[in-house]
This record gives structure tokens, sequence and C-alpha cells, in this order.
């Protein structure tokens, strides 16, 4: 028939132009020698890996890693708020099924990153490119299998890549147990160790290698030692697919004190301003870690870059957690709440060592969350931040306390007013005029003039406090998506040091010396001047309270199996700020501890240490328990 | 629809006995000649018919009949013959001999005559059709005025399903599709020329038929066919004295409704409503309150659809064409201006269309005849920097207790709550910018053909056709200022800071076509009728787009060379296809009784790999006039017509293929970007998938059964068909098959398959009593789609089977609660089973939903959902997910004529179909903003600050935001609504002058006419507000542009 088409062709038209008007070529596809065939054309490649890496920076929320294309309106609903750290200004969700999964994109990158490895045998280069390619591709690897681990045990190890052959059912490969994966974590990481170079900068090297085992390690022997807590039951416990042995605890603590021995003996990395001249300063430098990781870089040892405004480059979390003074006319800002149960944990300077709940009332009691009460003795106070005054600097620059300044404004939250007769209006829009002066509930007039506890636009913070830590303070916010460009530090010394120190109080082995002074120095870090004993509980409040918000509480009360407790119907709590109007003239305010407006009671489901496996239909695999 | 109709006995004879019996008339110097014409189908008069004397020495001046038909004319006794000519009709020529009285007969002009309508790549009588064809020519669809073609065919043709997003000027986003098969394929003449849109912005003058090839008969297109095709045929000259034809009309739009927004005094009643069931404190106290409803100063209520939006919005349309010629060569010439406005009272948001076309047709030699056929558009559409659905948005939720002006100064647009969509200003160009898209459009064809001599009835011709589209878009999106009023200060809030932008985008796509044909046709012995047709094809498109955009660090002035080089980003794109094909069609037929059709299409597309591009696709059908019969004839002699006929075609289908999935190789789009210098982005590169080798097209089955009856010399006739199309191949992915720890996702494979069946018929009545001229005419088309394959992974058990399954349904069911009433106390709820997982029934309150538990295990939940509505779930924007269409649309017509005055009636409906709202329209203080006044009528508390004060019913639960509420938004009977409806689509009245009063100025026809469009709605009381027809739109929210009542008058003029 094909034969007719040419005689018609030939008989009305130009032959030549006839024959190949089919043969068209696609205007997008890039053959392998072309990427492969060059170093510029592997990073071309490695700028796809890097990307997929599951580091929980800005862009991940419950949906998954990447949260930045397009219009990436999912509420600005962030780990930290499922966690003691934070409440959303109107969701009270909590943990849910189907948050925080990375199953599918994870073997996506597992795949992507093995075809690498295949070719790298057969590509000419000399040994040192090799070996450097073999420890990047190895350390990508693990941080993939690190962060499968973490969310469903032992999973199907693909050391190789798979070819499909038309057959699905040869595709299918078991779980390993829960041990064999961490173990093929660390094989992947000592391979990245071994190949990877000394040289700093924002692709792998032999640090953030050590880094990452640091971490993944203290992970593993923390499950080990605390996994009794919350133990579990069927199928995949009785194959040791999730959970593992008490016994290796030890071990893998060993394994991930010497990865972090390794960075703080190497002479690479040190602390950003390690000696504050007081608090203030302490805060300053401690909030100018994360708005400029760059200028940090003794402390940075994984930096993962925003470079544009725009899709995929950059973030949002300016956007959804500034306060409402400074929303620039975007609608939807001051999504992120820290709690009181978090402000609590700080210390006081006066009271080094211990978790310092605000006090509010003369009798001290700090477990009253009754709400206001005209027969109670609140103490009062001259403004809204005095409460706060003796509390650690990192408070400071964590957390935007109610009347203090962000971009030269002083950012009002305030929750009512006790009227001179004792009774009191709260979160409710009112005002009063007593004199000449009219006083109203919000501390101000107009809804662009304060930001707290208004539900006008669920824009104002309903616990009392607003957030500043990562926020860029230099200039206006660009009320757009994707228009913030600070950049993440996924792995910076002072989480190894913390790492160090905990291996050795949970394992009760190493240098204990050394671990005190890792902790201490931070605390110095942060304007203490006093060493404090290394316990248990003092490393965990001093990881809460420098980890802050970096993603971290989550995974530490998984790991330590501390979530079905810490949250057993617990509901999280604010601290409103009330003028005081019977001490008119003079300008007074008191302080409220209640419940979070608004909010319910959350308790973890044990079966929640593991996320549910997607897709057992077709992939066969053993479900983790209680799904 | 005309049907041919034969010419009566009786008449001939009452004419022949007419002419006899007048004595003969002779040797006068001039003498008068009177008469009558009337048209042959329907013996009716014809009003405005030219009668001239064909004297080539004598320059008479010619008449013209009357409203009944009648003239009278002088001429010289030399004159020899009279001459009739008449638009749409064939020249007559009558010797006169020696009569004073001649009454003539005209007939419809040679495409009415025969009743030839235009198929693929021929035409076809319609006597011997087999296949299933509708042909609407231009006067059916000119009794509809509207600036989109689609909507003047709505209602129209059976089996032509059109349903509109949304009455946008310029956004032609009608869905038209046929018989429920999907996007049809659009030929113009005779040149495939794709485009809903495109089609949609053709001049309706222009056209001289529109023909819907709704079964196997389509298949002859190739690729695109298997959903229908439209083929659009456009005037030619006829011979003749230039004529020249005017059509103007003007008009007014207004929304068809538009749901009301609570005003103030509802919506603070809500809002606190609100606060109090959910924080447990008032949002703001009673004397507030009060305020609002007493209105007091400074708590006075807006109406922000009012501010924004007026309440008429102007369009007009005029045509001019001129047609005529010589023996050899003829014209046709026209042109055409559309203007169409919109509400907003900025009238910022337009749409202007320039139509022009030139088709000319000559002899070139004896047997050589060339056509030449330009159309050409230019259109422009022109919004204000944001958008319609944003500005629209703004009127919905924006609080009523906001003002337009902070102050009330309109020196100072306010902010406002919730989300700073101030309708007023984002609809002004000189504050938010602008948008604007130009089209330019040429459709060019040149076709030579070549009647052989010698051997008669072979025909060949070459076509070559280049069609061109050039795009330019330009968007300015300027930075603006809200201020809000404190203390006597007016607080600034700048706009788009940062992100004010201004972009351009050009893009030019091309497409070439060349066609080769050879025709022949023949009888042997009398009674075989034999024809053929043979046709090399080929078909190349190329296209190219590029943009540019730059932001703004301060805004000076439109232009890209004004906006700052520091954030400007392009991007371009190239695309091209290509395609062959050879196609043949052989007719036979016996008698004009037994006709037999068979027509393959062989053809190849660059898609697909070199091995398996290439595919041939037969087509047969086949039919038998019975009335043909002699048996029948003298059996049943009240039928006129009565004819069976069937067809059967496959035709390969593209649907959603997406070329070269057969080379492997790596990607720079879909990789992700980093980072690895500070300051500095890698495009990185993406892995490649696994290619499929054996990807091919969808092959679509169709079949079709039908009868077409005509009684009582076709004053009724009824055309009836079933039809079947099964579509295999469909493209799916095997994902969920393949484990989830490969890491990979498989390509697109040919797995699944469809069925699409249904029925549709068209009953017409037309008569005539005495001046009384009329006509009827039905449609109706019933149409569903079910899966039969649908690929997926095993199920667990059979509940999933029966839950998730969708193999061998329907495809377009949607999964709901059963909706059994409102909770009346809260004794009711605390007894209730528990309907909202953990927060058990906590959140409930007297009012609110409840559902049934239909497996009786004690607990509501997604196990208790049965399959209870038609339609289908998800957000879309032009296009119909599958599931969402109306299954049964329907039409029903009505014509008459008196005398001067003619009259047509449309109504149009649409069944078995549901819509619903997500966000304002179906949510409580949806976005924390303003709400339908609808929901005011709620259950609220006598005292709402007791909790034990008494519950006032009302339709809708206590006013709460969405995460306050239990199961209220559960989908159920509440929110989906079957959105059913009828319509008065159009209505038109026209009144013709009797030509008498102005033929000596050389005008030949004026009509003036009045039409009204979708005048009238029957509905759901719920939807009806939003419009049934339309879509729900983007994100479900109704936002889209109102669809529009249109009143219009126009005028008609032949000259």
């Amino acid at each position: 028939m094909k034969k007719y088409i040419w005689l018609c062709c030939l008989a009305t038209f130009n032959f030549a132009g006839c024959k190949k008007i089919l043969d068209l070529q696609p205007t997008d596809k890039i053959q392998a020698s072309v990427i492969f065939g060059d170093p510029q054309g592997v990073k071309i490649y490695m700028a796809n890996l890097y990307f997929q890496l599951p580091i929980e920076d800005f862009t991940y929320f419950r949906q998954g890693f990447n949260q930045n294309g397009g219009d990436p309106n999912n509420g600005g609903f962030l780990p930290a708020m499922v966690t003691d750290e934070a409440m959303h200004t109107e969701f009270g969700d909590f943990v849910g099924d189907n948050d925080f999964q990375w199953w599918d994109q994870g073997y996506k990158l597992i795949r992507d990153v093995n075809l690498l490895i295949d070719v790298i045998p057969t590509l000419d280069i000399d040994a040192t490119e090799k070996a450097a390619l073999t420890g990047e591709s190895s350390f990508i690897k693990a941080f993939a299998y690190f962060a499968l681990a973490k969310r469903y045990g032992g999973v199907p190890l693909m050391k190789t890549s798979q070819v499909y052959e038309g057959d699905a059912d040869a595709l299918k490969v078991p779980r390993s147990t829960e041990k064999e994966t961490w173990d093929y974590v660390f094989e992947l990481c000592d391979l990245a160790i071994q190949n990877l170079g000394t040289e700093k900068g924002r692709r792998a090297s032999k640090w953030t290698a050590y880094a990452l085992k640091s971490r993944a390690a203290l992970h593993a022997a923390s499950i080990a030692k605390f996994g009794n807590l919350a133990p579990l039951s069927g199928n995949a416990v009785t194959q040791k697919l999730v959970g593992l042995e008490a016994s290796v605890a030890n071990a893998y603590y060993k394994l991930s004190m010497d990865a972090s021995q390794a960075i703080m003996t190497s002479g690479q990395y040190s602390l950003f301003r390690p000696t504050p001249a007081n608090p203030t300063e302490a805060a300053e430098n401690y909030r100018m870690i994360f708005q400029d990781p760059n200028g940090a870089s003794s402390e940075a040892i994984f930096i993962k870059g925003f470079t544009l405004p725009g899709n995929n480059q950059g973030h949002n979390y300016d956007i959804w957690f500034q306060p409402a003074q400074a929303a620039n006319g975007w609608p939807h800002p001051g999504r992120m709440n820290p709690t009181l149960d978090l402000v609590d944990v700080y210390e006081n300077y006066t009271t080094p060592g211990l978790s310092s709940p605000v006090v509010t009332t003369v009798d001290g009691n700090t477990t009253d969350y009754n709400g206001y009460s005209a027969a109670k003795n609140y103490i009062r106070y001259d403004n809204t931040n005095d409460i706060f005054k003796d509390k650690d600097a990192r408070l400071w620059g964590t957390t935007i306390l109610p009347g203090t300044n962000w971009k030269n404004t002083p950012i009002i939250i305030q929750a009512g007013y006790v009227k001179p007769d004792g009774s009191a209006v709260i979160r409710t829009k009112d005002q009063i005029t007593i004199g000449t002066e009219t006083f109203h509930t919000y501390g101000a007039a107009s809804t662009s003039q304060y930001s707290g506890f208004d539900t006008y636009g669920g824009n104002n913070t309903r616990t009392g406090f607003s957030f500043r830590k990562f926020m860029n303070q230099s200039g206006p916010i660009v009320p757009g998506w994707n228009q913030s460009t600070t950049d993440f530090i996924e792995f910076r010394y002072a989480e190894i040091l913390l790492n160090y120190a905990e291996a050795v109080i949970e394992s009760g082995t190493g240098d204990v010396t050394t671990a005190a002074k890792a902790m201490n120095d931070i605390r110095k870090r942060a304007g203490h001047t006093g060493d404090i004993p290394l316990t248990s509980a003092n490393l965990q409040r001093e990881r809460r309270v420098e980890l802050a918000f970096e993603n971290k509480r989550f995974w530490d009360l998984i790991r330590r199996r501390e979530y079905h407790s810490q949250f057993n119907n617990r509901m999280m709590h604010s601290l409103l700020p009330l003028q005081d109007l019977r001490a008119l003239p003079a300008k007074k305010y008191i302080f409220v501890r209640v419940n979070v407006p608004n909010s319910n009671p959350r308790t973890f489901e044990p079966k929640s240490y593991y996320r549910y496996i997607p897709g057992i239909g077709s992939n066969g695999l053993v479900q983790n328990p209680q799904y | 629809m005309k049907r041919p109709f034969k010419v009566s006995g009786t008449l001939l004879h009452y004419i022949l006995l007419l002419i006899c019996s007048f004595p003969l008339l002779v040797s006068a110097q001039q003498r008068t000649i009177t008469g009558k014409v009337v048209d042959q189908a329907s013996n009716s008069p014809l009003t405005g018919v030219t009668v001239s004397v064909n004297d080539t020495t004598s320059n008479i001046a010619g008449t013209i009949t009357d409203n009944d038909g009648n003239f009278r004319i002088t001429v010289p006794s030399s004159a020899r013959q009279l001459v009739f000519t008449f638009v749409g009709r064939n020249p007559l020529t009558e010797l006169i001999n020696a009569r004073s009285v001649i009454n003539a007969v005209m007939t419809a002009a040679d495409s009415e005559l025969t009743g030839v309508i235009v198929v693929g790549y021929g035409t076809r009588r319609k006597e011997t059709l087999t296949g299933s064809v509708t042909n609407i020519s231009n006067k059916e669809i000119q009794t509809t005025t509207h600036v989109s073609l689609a909507q003047k065919l709505q209602g129209k043709v059976a089996g032509l399903q059109i349903r509109q997003l949304g009455g946008e000027p310029g956004t032609f986003d009608n869905m038209i599709n046929i018989r429920g098969f999907g996007t049809p394929l659009y030929v113009i003449d005779g040149i495939v020329r794709d485009g809903s849109s495109e089609f949609q912005r053709l001049n309706p003058d222009d056209i001289e038929s529109i023909s819907f090839l709704k079964d196997a008969s389509a298949a002859i297109y190739g690729f695109g066919s298997a959903n229908g095709v439209v083929i659009v045929t456009t005037k030619k000259g006829n011979k003749g004295r230039a004529t020249f034809n005017y059509n103007g009309v003007v008009g007014f739009q207004t929304p068809t409704d538009v749901p009301r927004m609570a005003n103030a005094a509802e919506w603070i009643q809500m809002r606190n409503d609100a606060a109090l069931y959910g924080t447990g404190a008032p949002f703001v106290t009673d004397e507030e309150i009060q305020k609002y409803i007493d209105g007091v100063p400074g708590y006075e209520s807006t109406d922000w659809y009012d501010v924004a939006l007026k309440k008429n919005a102007f369009q007009q349309q005029h045509a001019l064409s001129a047609s005529g010629g010589s023996e050899k060569t003829q014209y046709y010439f026209g042109f055409a201006y559309v203007d169409e406005g919109s509400f907003l009272r900025s009238n910022d948001l337009n749409y202007k269309r320039y139509n022009l076309r030139s088709n000319i047709t000559t002899e070139l030699t004896k047997n050589v005849k060339a056509e030449i056929f330009i159309g050409g558009r230019y259109d422009k559409r022109t919004t204000p920097g944001d958008n319609f659905f944003n500005i629209f948005k703004g009127t919905r939720v924006t609080l009523p207790t906001e003002t337009p002006y902070a102050n009330n100064n309109p020196m100072y647009p306010a902010v406002v709550t919730p989300s700073n969509q101030n309708p007023l200003i984002l609809s002004d160009r000189d504050i938010t910018g602008y948008s604007e898209t130009v089209n330019r459009n040429l459709q060019t064809t040149v076709a030579l053909t070549y009647s052989v001599p010698f051997v008669r009835g072979l025909f060949l011709k070459g076509v070559a056709a280049y069609d061109m589209n050039s795009y330019q878009g330009k968007d300015v999106g300027k930075p603006y200022k809200l201020y809000t009023y404190v203390n006597d200060q007016y607080i600034v809030s700048p706009q788009r800071v940062g992100t004010s932008s201004i972009s351009n985008n050009y893009g030019n796509s091309n497409r070439l076509t060349f066609q080769a044909q050879a025709d022949y046709s023949t009888k042997i012995a009398g009674d075989h009728a034999v024809s053929g047709t043979f046709v090399y094809e080929q078909r190349q498109d190329w296209s190219r787009d590029a943009g540019l955009r730059r932001l703004y660090e301060f805004y000076t002035i439109d232009q890209i060379n004004a906006a700052s080089e520091n954030n400007q980003t392009n991007n371009g794109s190239e695309g091209q296809a290509a395609s062959q094909s050879i196609l043949g069609r052989v007719n036979y037929d016996y008698k004009g009784k037994y006709l037999l059709e068979l027509a393959f299409r062989y053809m190849g597309t660059y898609s697909f790999p070199p091995e398996s591009r290439w595919g041939f696709f037969p087509i047969v059908s086949a039919g038998w006039r019975i009335s043909e019969e002699k048996f029948l004839q003298d059996l049943i002699p009240a039928i006129s017509n009565l004819k069976l006929r069937g067809s059967y075609g496959e035709v390969g289908s593209f649907d959603g293929t997406i070329p070269f999935q057969w080379i492997q190789g790596f990607t720079l789009g879909g990789g992700g970007r980093y980072e690895f210098e500070n300051g500095s982005l890698t495009n990185g590169a993406s892995s490649p998938g696994i290619v499929n080798p054996n990807l091919s097209w969808v092959a679509a089955k169709t079949a079709d059964i039908g009868i077409d009856i005509g009684l009582w010399q076709n004053k009724l006739t009824i055309e009836f068909d079933v039809y079947r199309r099964d579509r295999e191949g469909l493209l799916a992915y095997r994902n969920l098959s393949l484990p989830n720890t490969f890491g990979a996702s498989l390509p697109q494979e040919n797995l699944n398959s469809d069925r699409t069946q249904g029925y549709d018929f068209t009953i017409g009545h037309n008569n005539r009593v005495g001046k009384f001229q009329y006509g009827i005419s039905a449609n109706f088309n019933y149409a569903r789609t079910q899966n039969l394959y649908v690929e997926r992974g095993p199920f667990t058990n059979s509940y999933d089977r029966w839950r998730n399954g969708t193999a061998d349904r329907y495809n377009d069911l949607v999964w709901s609660y059963t909706y059994l009433g409102q909770f009346q106390n809260s004794e009711e709820i605390s007894s209730y089973p528990i309907q909202n997982g953990d927060q058990a029934n906590r959140r409930e309150l007297p009012g609110d939903f409840k559902y049934q538990d239909v497996n009786n295990d004690g607990v509501i939940d997604d196990k208790d959902m049965l399959p209870l509505f038609l339609g289908a779930n998800g957000t879309n924007d032009n296009q119909n997910p599958a599931g969402k269409n109306p299954k049964i649309n329907y039409g029903l017509s009505f014509n008459v004529s008196y005398k001067g005055f003619d009259a047509n009636i449309l109504f149009q409906g649409a069944a078995m179909y549901t819509v619903r709202f997500n966000e304002v329209y179906a949510e409580v203080l949806a976005f924390r903003g303003n709400t339908p006044a609808y929901f005011y009528d709620r259950w609220h508390q006598t005292d709402p600050l007791d909790p034990k004060s008494e519950w006032i019913p009302g339709t809708w639960p206590a006013s709460r935001f969405n995460g306050d509420v239990g199961s209220m938004y559960k989908e159920s009977s509440v929110w989906r609504k079957d959105a059913s409806y009828l319509r008065l689509k159009s209505a038109e009245l026209g009144y013709t002058f009797n030509p008498r009063l102005y033929s000596g100025a050389g005008i030949k026809k004026i009509r003036i006419y009045a039409t009204g469009f979708n005048l009238l709605t029957f509905a759901d009381s719920f939807v009806k507000a939003f419009d049934p027809e339309r879509l729900e739109g983007l994100f479900n929210a109704g936002f889209n542009y109102p669809l529009t009542k249109t009143f219009n008058f126009g005028v008609n003029l032949n000259f």
C-alpha cells in the first residue's frame, strides 16, 4: 500500500519532500551520551537528584517535599504544627495517615541514582572523578533510604537498578528487616565517606556524609533503645520488618558518636559567633544563622539553596508566617503560631538548667488553664513582653513576642482587656472609651494594625506568639507565591554536637566531658554563662530549644517513642495578653494561660510511629502494624 | 434541512389550465404581464423575486414580487423571455410567447433542489445517503443571534451537544460534542481546520451550510474523526448581477441569573454565630450587630456586585456581503464586525472581531475550474489586569461591611477583607493593568478541478491549503495602592510589590495540506449507478512560540523595555506534526433503491514508530429505500419516503497520546533545579522513563442503524438513529499493577476500552394553511458512556471491587451519602450513629444534616456511600471531565410566517446530570468572606449566648466556619443538584416590508427583526440562580462569567 502513496506523491508533488514528512524528531529529548559524556552534563543530572533529596526544608509540608511549584496553596500547614512547637491559625488537624508519606518519590530517586551508578564504570573519566561520583551517588542513596527507614521501618532494598521486561511480578522485592535497612544506610554512608573529598561546598563531601551518618545512627539507636515504650504487634513486627532489638542500641550510638566526632575533630567547623556579649546580641546572632546561612559558613555543613523567586526556586515561609501587620498586601499571613508549651521550655537566665513556664499570677500556678477570672491575682506588667524578660535569647530569636519589634514595627498581640469593673472582653472585637481615650480589645482600631487573636481573616495568632526564625527581616515581603530565597541549612554543626552528646548520655559510653562541653558550648552561644550537667533531660530540652522549627522535633518524638505519651488527649496552650484597665491611668497588662482557642485535644496513635506502606495490592509487601 | 418535494400533479394541471385558458395577446407596443411566483417545494408564494426581461437591446427595469408573490411588469412587445431570479433559487427563464399571465414555480438552488449535502470529500444526494448526517442551512443557523457560532446551533441538531462554560466575551469556551463522543473534527471547505474555538469565530453570514457527520461516515477523515466531523461549507458566488446583503444587529445582554450575597446585617449575624459556635466568644457585641441591622451611618451595607458590575452589556454585529459573477467567474465577498462588551462598569473587558472572506470560482479553460478561497480574521480580547474570576470572586467574598474607597474618598481605593479583592479596583485597567490577546488567522485554499474530456464523469482535483495563525498576548500587571482610613489618616497598603510585571507572548502556527483527488461516476445499463472517489492527502503542522517577561522595580510605562532587566525571563517552544493518507470510497446503487457504500482510509502519522505508524481503516454502509418499492407505494400511499440504513466503520484516534513515546531520552523539562553555587541555578535533567515501542492509536468502531420516514408528501418527517461507538486501546498507565518500589512509571499503553451509545431522532412537520406557513421540529439525543475494561491493580476484596471498581460501569456515577434531613434537637444528635469519625457527633448542632447508616453498622462513614448521582467530581476548566455532560439534550423549534411576518421560537433543554459547587456557593462563610444570602435562612438560637436557648429552624444549618462543622459538606443531595433544565433559547420575530415600497430604490428586500436569547429557564430553584447550563468552572467555584440573556434588534437588507 505504501508504494501507492509514493506514486501519489510523485504524481502530485515533490517526491523527496513527501517521503520524509513523517520522520520528525522530538524537540525535548536528549540522548544519554550527551548527558554523561561530560562532567557538566553529569552536573545537570545531579541537579535533578539533589532536587529530589528528602530534605525537610522550607518546601516540606505534610503533602511532601518541594511544595513550591505553581500555586502551592496548602494553607501553610507545617510538620511543626503536629508537634508541640506550634499551632496553625485555623487548622487543628493532627497526624493523618496520609501525611508525610514519601514512598513512590523515594523509589523514584533511588531508581534515578541507580541509573547513574550503573553508568559510572562506563564513563570516560579518570579514577578520582569516578570515585567522587560513586561517593556522591552513595550519599544520595543513603539519604533516600534513611528517609524511607524512618518512615516505614524495613523496606525493599533496591541495591541495583531493575529492568522491566514485561513481567511486573519479577520486579517484586520483599521488605528487608528494619535492621538490614539501617545497616544498608550506614554501609552507603561509609561508601560515601570513603570516596568523597573534603572540599566544602553545596555538593556532598566527606563531612556531609558523616553528618548524615551521625543523624541516621542516632535515630536507629533511639528506636532500639526506646522501641519498647510503644510496643506494636502484627506480621511486620514478628518478621522484624519494624523495630530493632534493644541490644543493638549501643552499637548504633557508637556509629553516631564516631561520625559526629569525625566532624568535631576535623577542625573544619565551629559554632557561629560562639561568645556573645549579652543575650540581645545572642538572640540576633542566632537569628542571623537562619536568615542567611551563607554568612554562617563555619556552622553550616550542608545548605540547600533557594535561588530566584519563582516556581520550584523560591519558597513561601515569609508570606505564610509573616505577622499580620507585616503582610504587605498578602492576604494569608500569620499561619505559624508558636505554642505557650514551647515558650515554657526555654530557660530563664536566672534559673539555668530548668524549663521556666511563664508565670502569670502571684500564686505562681502555671497549670491553670481555666481562663480569666476577676478573682485571680494576676501579675501586672508595664508592657506585653516584660513577662519574657529573662528568657533564653533563642526564644527572642525564634518567636515574635507580643509588643516586640519586627521590621521596625511594634507587633501588637493583644487578646482583650479587663474593664474597670473587672469584667473582661476577650477575643471579641470591642472598644471602650474611658475619659478621652478609646481602648480596643486587639490593641488597635484597625485589622491592619495588630497581629493577634482577631479571627477576622484567619491571619492573627491565636497562641499569643508569632514566628521569627528563618524569616527575612530585611525589607517587606513580596506578596506572591515562591518569592522567598532564604537558604536552608540541612546539617549544621550545633546538631552534630547535640547528636554526639545524646549518643554519649544515652549509651552511657564515650567521653562525657567532651559531650557536656558540646552541649554547654551551644548554651553559651545563646548567652548562658555557666555550665549545666549533661543529663538526658537537659540535653533534650537543649535540642528542643536550639533546633526548634528545623523539622527535628517531629522525628525526636518518633525515634524516642515519646509521641504517644506526650500527646495523650493533650491540649496545646496560648498566652492571652490583656490590658488591665483597672490600673488606669497606669498602662498595665496581665496575662492569662488558656487552652488554644477553638482547638481539640490531640492523641497520637502508636501505629503512627510508622507510616502505612502504599500500594500493597500490587507490590505485595507486608503492611505496617494497625493499618 | 430542506426536503425535496415532488411537484404536485394537481398543481401542474392547474397551471397548465390557467395558461391555456387565457387569450393570446399580440401586436401591442408594450404590454403588461402579471403572475405569481411560488416555491416549488412548499407551494408558498415567494416575496422579493426579481422579474426582468432578458433583452439585450432594451434596458427595462425589472420588478419584484410582493408579499403574496404577485408581480406586474410592463414589457416591450419585442420581449421574448422573462427571467426570474431570487437568492437561493435557481434562475428561471420563461418564454413569454403571447401570454399576459405567467405564473412561475421556482426551485431551490442546486444544493437544495436535489437535497445535495456535503459529506467527506464530496457530496451526496440526501435520498441516497447511507450514513447519519445532519445538514443545517444558513437560514436555520441565523434564527439565533449570538457571537459564538456554537450558540447559534444549540438545540437545532439532533445529537449535537453544546454546553457553555461561561459567557465571557471572547473566550468561546463552549463545549461542542457530537453524540457524547468528545470534541469533533472540524472541516472548513474540505480542509481539516481544527479547533472548536476557530469554528465558533467564523462569520455565520459566510456559511452556506454545516454538515454533521455523526456516524462511521465521519471515519473517512481519519485521526480525530472518531468523535464525529463538522463540515462547514462557505458561500460561493452565483452567476448574475451583483447582489449585496447587509445584516446588522445591536443588542444588550443581562446575566441570566446571579445569586445574591448577604448584606451587612445578614452577614454580621451569621459571622457572629460562627464565632460563638466556633471559638465560644462572640465576634462583636450585640450593640454592634444592631447598628448593622439598623444601617446607622458607618454601618451601611455594600453590594459589591452592584459596585463593580452593571445591569447590561452592549453588543453589535454587522455583516456585509457581495456576490455575483459572469458565466465564467463567480465571487462571494463577506465582511463582518463583532463588538461584544461586558458587565464590568469599567468597560475594560471586551471583544472585537473582524472577518473577511473572498471566495472566487473561475473557469480557466474549458475543462479546468479554479477555486480560490481566502478567509481572514482579526480578533482582540481585552481584559483588565486581573481576570474575571478574581473580579467576580471579589464581588462574592468581599465583606458587605467594607467599602470600595477608604473613608468613601474616591482618591483612596480601600483595603478589603478577606483577600483584598476589591472588585471595583481589580476591574479597572488604569489601576491594575490589562491583558490583550490578538489573533490573526488566515485560511487559504486553492483548488484546480479538471473534468477529463472524453471520459464522462471523471474529474481530477488538486487542492493546496495553507493556514496560518499568529497570536500575540500582552499582559501588564501594574502595582497599585490600597488604603485604610484610621485615626484620620490614610494608611497605604501597596499591592503587587515585587510582582508587578509585563509580558509579551508570541505564537505562530502553520498548517499545510495537499490533496489529490479523482472522482468518477457512471451508470451501467441504466439501473446501476457507480461512483468512486480516491484521494491522497498529506498534512504538515508546525508552530513556534515565545514569551518575554520582566518585573517592574518601579512602574513607569507599559513597555517591556521600561521594566527591570534584573528580573527578566523568557521561554519558547517549537512543535511539528505530519500525516499522510490515501483514502477511497465506492458507491453503488441499483435503481436508487439499494444503496451500498464502501470506503477506507490508510494513513500514517509522525507520532508512532516507523514500523507501526500506518493503519488501514474500513467503512461500510448500506441503505434500502423501501418507499421506492412498488409494493409499498401501492400499499401505503401516505408514505412518501421510507429508508432503512446502517453503517459501520473503524478509525484510529489519538485521544491523549503523547508523541514520540518510543524514543528514549533524558528531558530537561521534567527535571528539578538545584543551586550548586549560591546564586546560580542548574536545570536538572530527568531520567528517561520506560518507553513503549508498541504504543499505537486508539481504535474506535462506530455503528449506526437509522430509519428515515416521510409521510403525506413529507409534511411529516422522522429520522431516528441508534448508535454505538466502542473504543479499544484507550491509553492508561500500568502503574497500579507495577510495584511502586520500581521507581518509574510505565509509559502509556493501549489498555482500556469504553463504549458510548445512545439514540437520537428528529421529527419535523411543515405545512401551509392559506397564507399561514409553519414548521415544527423536535430533536432529541440520549447518550451515555460506560467503561468496559479499566486497567488497575487487583482488588483486595469484593467490597473494594464494588466500591472502587469502574469497569463495566457508566463513567458518570457519583458516590454519595443518603441525606435524611436535619437534626431537630440535641437529643436526636446524641442518640444518632456517629457520622463524623473521631470527632463523633460532637460538632453537630440542631439543624445539621443527617445521613443514613446504609449498612446499619452504627457508624456513618465511607462504607455508607452509594452511587446515587449522575455526574462527575473534579474541577475543570474548559474541558468537561467525562461524566459531567447531560445525558439528554433536546430542542424544539417552531417557525411560522404569515404575509410579511416571520417568527422562530427555539426551546432547548438538557437532562440527566448534576452540578456541585465548592467554595463560596456551597460553604457557609468560605474564605471567612461574605456568603450567599440564602444561607441566612439558617438554624439559630433565640439567645446565641445561651446554649440552652431555643432553636429556630431554617433551611440551612447554623452558621459556622468549615473547620467547626461536622459532616455538613459530605456529598449528598443537599449539595449535588439535578441540573436538568428547559429554556427558551431563542425567539425571533421578523417583518419583511413589501418590496413595492422600496424596489425603485434598488433594494430587493428589507427585513427587520427582534431576537431574544436565553429568555426563560425552567430548572431546580437552587440551580437556576447559577444557570444550569453553565459548568461549575475553575475550582467548581461557579465564578466564571455569567451566561447571558440577550435582546437584539436587527435589519437585513438585500440590494
